[in-house]
């Protein structure tokens, strides 16, 4: 059955900062499962079946560079963010800012 | 790991062809990295059970598949009715069946003599509306539906879902290669087995092969037998993969040196008494080993860009 408005309205607030929260963390290498990690430990749990493709998404979009690596006896895709990631990147920060000055504006009226 | 590699199998079936191999060997080193993780923490490895609860929360595979199809279209009246995972399996069955309608009207039009196009429209509409309806309708409950899935219970594993090893296709094409090999290999002896009963004619026509012809034929039988064994060590797969493909590019590159020496060796019949028998017969041969050459070197291009294709895919950084 299909979530609440809550639920729908929460995977609707999320899926913006996620790739922010993506874009931010691959200024250090990682592969699909470190990255996952590496953003659990911050507090941001991601399904792997979320953030698989999209990783593939934003090196499609010439926002991450990827190459195949050897590591522990196995080969893994390791990501990055590329020159054009990294213009983007302070892009969507500076944005990310504002709105965030304005929301803390028009929440601290709020009374729930 | 054979439940992953299970898995993996039911995921990569709905993968593009192009992205496919990619797609699976990253997820398989993604999972794998997980499945160590978790093994680590209970300090033992995995058993089935557990290795199915990782699977099951990385998602049923037709999802999985899904999200990474290109796009991330979906269809929407006012409100979404089928989202970016299922949208993609939804425009192709929606493709197929209208194909299937559309050659069907083609096919009683060609049959009756009037175009049965005109009565079509309800019909197409009709299927478009069904097809519709039926994703929408699982879109919106494949949480219950999707979600309810339980690895154990994905299909078998191809013995040989890469193509490489004894599969159909890999014995019918030692046996047609074998048949062959045989076949070439008797026509000398027996010119019947490839002109049939006009090799009775042969003498009295005087029809010669030009003089070097023998040694072109034995490298023809050779390089046959060649990839004969080829085939025979990688149908057991007695070879690695890539080394078995470097050898057969080899081949194909000295079965296009010889075709290519052999077309440029013409005229290769002659014949005192009916010159226009020869000059057809040397048509058909031309042709012959010019059709020979084009398969050849379009396996070798192959073979090049899937060996090529791998090495980018393992460089390591730095040397792209």
């Amino acid at each position: 059955m299909n979530e609440s408005p809550f639920e729908n309205l929460r995977l609707e607030l999320r899926r913006g900062s996620l790739v922010l929260a993506v874009l931010a963390q691959l200024r250090v290498e990682h592969y699909g499962y470190t990255l996952r990690k590496a953003l659990a430990d911050e507090g941001l749990e991601m399904d792997e079946s979320t953030l698989y493709p999209l990783l593939r998404r934003l090196e499609t979009q010439g926002l991450l560079a990827s190459e195949w690596r050897e590591e522990d006896k196995r080969n893994k895709r390791f990501y990055r963010l590329s020159k054009e990631g990294k213009v983007v990147l302070k892009q969507l920060l500076e944005e990310w800012r504002g709105m965030g000055e304005s929301l803390d504006r028009i929440l601290r009226e709020v009374k729930v | 790991m054979n439940l992953l590699s299970r898995y993996l199998q039911a995921v990569a079936r709905l993968l593009p062809k192009a992205r496919r191999h990619d797609i699976i060997e990253e997820l398989r080193s993604n999972i794998l990295a997980r499945m160590e993780d978790r093994a680590e923490e209970l300090g033992h490895p995995l058993t089935e059970d557990l290795q199915a609860e990782i699977l099951r929360r990385h998602g049923n595979p037709t999802l999985v598949a899904g999200r990474y199809r290109e796009g991330n279209l979906g269809l929407a009246f006012g409100r979404q009715l089928i989202g970016p995972e299922l949208f993609p399996f939804y425009k192709n069955v929606l493709m197929l069946n209208l194909s299937i309608t559309l050659v069907i009207v083609g096919i009683v039009s060609l049959t009756v003599g009037r175009a049965a196009f005109p009565g079509i429209l309800l019909p197409l509409v009709l299927q478009v509306m069904v097809i519709t309806l039926i994703f929408a309708l699982l879109d919106r409950y494949k949480g219950a539906v999707l979600d309810k899935w339980d690895p154990r219970k994905l299909p078998a594993l191809k013995p040989n879902a890469d193509g490489y090893g004894p599969n159909a296709r890999s014995i019918f094409e030692f046996i047609c290669l074998a048949l062959g090999t045989v076949w070439l290999a008797l026509t000398p002896q027996w010119p019947y087995l490839m002109l049939g009963p006009g090799a009775l004619y042969l003498p009295a026509l005087e029809l010669k092969f030009w003089p070097r012809w023998p040694l072109f034929y034995g490298a023809i039988v050779a390089l046959l037998c060649a990839e004969l064994v080829l085939r025979f060590f990688t149908l057991f797969r007695w070879l690695p993969r890539r080394r078995a493909q470097i050898l057969d590019l080899v081949l194909r590159g000295i079965g296009v040196s010889v075709g290519v020496l052999l077309y440029l060796q013409g005229p290769h019949y002659v014949s005192s008494r009916y010159p226009e028998v020869a000059a057809w017969a040397n048509l058909t041969f031309g042709v012959s080993i010019a059709v020979a050459i084009a398969i050849h070197a379009w396996r070798a291009g192959w073979l090049l860009f899937s060996l090529w294709r791998v090495r980018e895919r393992m460089l390591p950084a730095g040397q792209h």
